[in-house]
């Protein structure tokens, strides 16, 4: 069904879970490290999600090989046209 | 052949023809519910929700380039009973419509016991929720920290690019993301939910503005409790 329809009872007004469920908890900081660089570059980027994109990917990408996410195709996460290595913009 | 013959057989013939139809009839009735529901599953007609993995088509989830960009706030609050601290590593995120992003929370367990929290979320403005869309985040299901353990929390989520299209969303710049967590307990259902009285939980879903009917253990012993 259409996808922006106002609250009504049955959506908006309810609190829906994620698509997804919850991510599983990373207790051993497995993927801290890319967690860091994000979250350095989206400071460096003044809050703005698109130039860090890269590393977005890059910590899904090491959430799935530590088995902290199931592993699904990138277009299915909206990430699709992102590259994987840093962009030349400022890091 | 004789004439009986000829009816005879026709008559055998009609039968097996009439009772063909009928077994068939009937053996449809029966496989009717299985595939409407498989059709619904499908199609997501008559607003069957479609959820798990890929509810959210691929080409939702596509920035659109050379929007206006849509600023979204942070904000994380514990309940008193929760000895956990609670904080967003990023205090806002400028996003585009359609464009998947990442954002962190950090969750620490000061207590010296493992605790098991769950938490709530609520977005504001109001007209923004059928938009704000979570792909994955750490809501809603039960969290365990064990004691004096500092854990980081993230959350992917977008802003669906029909809010370009909605003549009220259209001055909105600032989103506010505000998450709760409660400590969790069993309820008599056996399912944990947060272990805080009820306005307080709908409050931080941000539903403290409207009045609720009563939970229907309230109803049966008596209805006398508020909502």
């Amino acid at each position: 069904m259409s996808f922006g329809r106002p609250p009504s009872i049955s959506t908006g007004f309810q609190v829906t879970p994620p698509d997804r469920g919850s991510f599983p908890l990373d207790h051993y900081g497995e993927c801290k490290d890319q967690m860091m660089a994000y979250v350095t570059c989206l400071r460096n980027n003044s809050n703005s999600s698109t130039p860090c994109r890269h590393l977005n990917k890059a910590y899904l990408e090491c959430r799935m090989n530590k088995g902290l996410m199931e592993r699904d195709e990138w277009k299915n996460l909206g990430l699709s046209n992102v590259e994987k290595e840093a962009k030349p913009a400022k890091d | 052949m004789t004439r009986n013959e000829v009816y005879a057989a026709r008559n055998r013939s009609l039968l097996m023809y009439t009772s063909a139809v009928i077994v068939l009839a009937v053996g449809v009735t029966y496989a009717a519910v299985p595939l409407y529901r498989m059709f619904c599953a499908a199609t997501g007609f008559a607003g069957t929700p479609m959820v798990g993995q890929g509810r959210f088509e691929a080409e939702r989830l596509v920035p659109v380039e050379g929007a206006r960009r849509i600023k979204v706030h942070f904000n994380a609050d514990t309940s008193d009973q929760l000895p956990w601290k609670f904080t967003p590593q990023q205090q806002y995120v400028t996003v585009l419509p359609g464009e998947t992003s990442l954002a962190f929370y950090k969750a620490k367990n000061k207590s010296d016991k493992d605790i098991i929290g769950i938490a709530t979320y609520n977005v504001t403005p109001d007209r923004i929720a059928p938009y704000f869309a979570k792909v994955e985040c750490f809501c809603f299901e039960e969290q365990k920290l064990l004691a004096g353990e500092e854990v980081d929390m993230p959350l992917l989520f977008f802003i669906d690019k029909d809010i370009l299209d909605d003549p009220s969303c259209c001055k909105i710049d600032d989103v506010v993301l505000s998450y709760t967590f409660f400590r969790a307990r069993r309820n008599t259902q056996g399912n944990l939910e947060p272990d805080a009285p009820e306005e307080v939980v709908q409050n931080s879903l941000g539903f403290g503005e409207y009045e609720h009917a009563p939970k229907a253990e309230d109803r049966k012993a008596g209805g006398s409790s508020s909502p």
